[in-house]
């Protein structure tokens, strides 16, 4: 029960996708102009990255280490392929305005990473734990840079007027470079963040990036054989 | 070489089944999706062509074949009357096709008004065919060809965009032109009284 929090709780704040491990970072910054379309994106990535964790850590012990990854981005593709026939028979206008994004989750790098990092070396309920975290941190991050760049933007909340008549909307926040300064912002809020806390413990603040192992794996790519 | 055979008939495998799946997924919704392409893409130049339309066209279009292929008719009913009915047709544009949704008065054949479906032109130039002041010159007027201005019609063509007037003019046409073949084999049930 420890463990399966600890893999579920670790996507909300830890290795939060977005801000903390900066990956996905295509959606991130292409579909976060309302509020509404970051969490459409979202519980379309929460979908496709629990789904496909759970069928890679099902099919872990069959698929042979040298196709590997040809069999996670089949299983990948097909979830994608399913979310893009759902969303336009189910939310039409919310597929109009995430158009290419939907397609593209499949090179999304956090459903590969989740699937080889870890889905494709644990058992399914752990698997699934991980999934469900990494979606619904990765929702939520796109669910707020939407939110802020909305609010700026448009002066709206899921389109709720939130400002009177006097209020000018900043429009620059809803173009490609706001998409970038905001991310930015938050990137440094974070690290401030995680410096402030740790000076409070008595630990070094973190100057300059950090090579973790745990969040890459990459080390790890090479064959099983 | 059984590694090998092992890896082939795993990843068949898993791609066969993919593949099932998606079939399953996408005849099960295809219906549905074909309803909310019409609502979203054909719906709003249905509205502005059909402004005091009783019923919803899209819901009651019905599919006339026509050299083999299907024309989709849209009708509109007023106080149970079949009173017009739309057909899309394309021209060709500067960045693909347009698609040009045209309204016909039944009861002479003439056009009611013209509304754009799907536009590819150049932003503020050849987009500017969707302008009402560029629509509606296509409204009132009777069914037959027309020509811009600079062809020896009336159609005045917009500035900087002669292409994309051209291929609105040209979608007009072939809608005109199979209108007049379709139009004495429209089905029964529109023209009832009691239609729902």
């Amino acid at each position: 029960m420890n463990r399966l929090w600890k893999e579920f709780s670790k996507g909300l704040w830890k290795d939060l996708p977005p801000f903390k491990i900066v990956l996905g970072l295509c959606p991130v910054l292409a579909v976060t102009k309302t509020a509404y379309n970051g969490l459409g994106m979202g519980l379309a990535v929460i979908f496709v990255l629990t789904l496909s964790n759970l069928l890679v850590s099902l099919l872990r012990k069959a698929i042979p280490a040298k196709v590997r990854i040809a069999c996670f981005i089949v299983v990948a593709a097909s979830l994608v392929v399913c979310v893009e026939l759902l969303m336009q028979a189910y939310a039409y206008p919310l597929y109009l305005q995430l158009g290419i994004f939907v397609p593209l989750i499949v090179v999304n790098c956090i459903i590969l990473g989740r699937a080889e990092a870890f889905a494709s070396k644990n058992p399914t309920h752990l698997a699934v734990a991980d999934g469900l975290g990494m979606g619904i941190g990765f929702a939520l991050s796109l669910t707020f840079l939407g939110s802020v760049r909305e609010m700026f933007g448009y002066g709206t909340w899921f389109g709720m007027e939130l400002a009177g008549d006097w209020y000018e909307p900043f429009a620059f926040m809803i173009e490609a470079p706001g998409a970038f300064v905001c991310l930015g912002l938050v990137l440094a809020g974070m690290n401030a963040l995680t410096n402030w806390q740790r000076r409070t413990r008595g630990l070094e603040a973190i100057e300059g990036p950090i090579h973790d192992c745990k969040t890459c794996g990459l080390c790890a790519t090479k064959p099983r054989i | 070489m059984r590694e090998a055979l092992r890896m082939i008939l795993v990843l068949s495998l898993i791609c066969g089944l993919s593949g099932l799946t998606l079939a399953a997924v996408r005849q099960a919704t295809g219906p549905r999706i074909e309803e909310q392409v019409l609502t979203y893409v054909q719906g709003p130049a249905l509205n502005q062509i059909f402004a005091n339309a009783d019923n919803n066209p899209v819901l009651d279009r019905v599919a006339i074949d026509l050299d083999g292929e299907a024309v989709t008719v849209f009708p509109a009913m007023v106080d149970g009357q079949l009173a017009g009915v739309a057909i899309e047709a394309f021209g060709r544009g500067y960045g693909g096709d347009i698609g040009v949704m045209v309204g016909f008065a039944t009861a002479d054949g003439s056009i009611t008004g013209i509304g754009i479906t799907t536009l590819k032109e150049t932003p503020g130039l050849g987009s500017r065919v969707v302008e009402p002041e560029f629509r509606e010159q296509f409204g009132s007027r009777p069914g037959q060809d027309m020509a811009l201005q600079s062809q020896g019609g009336d159609i005045a063509a917009i500035a900087g965009a002669t292409l994309s007037s051209a291929a609105t003019v040209a979608a007009v046409n072939e809608a005109i032109r199979m209108y007049s073949r379709i139009k004495d084999r429209f089905p029964k049930r529109w023209s009832d009284q009691d239609t729902p």
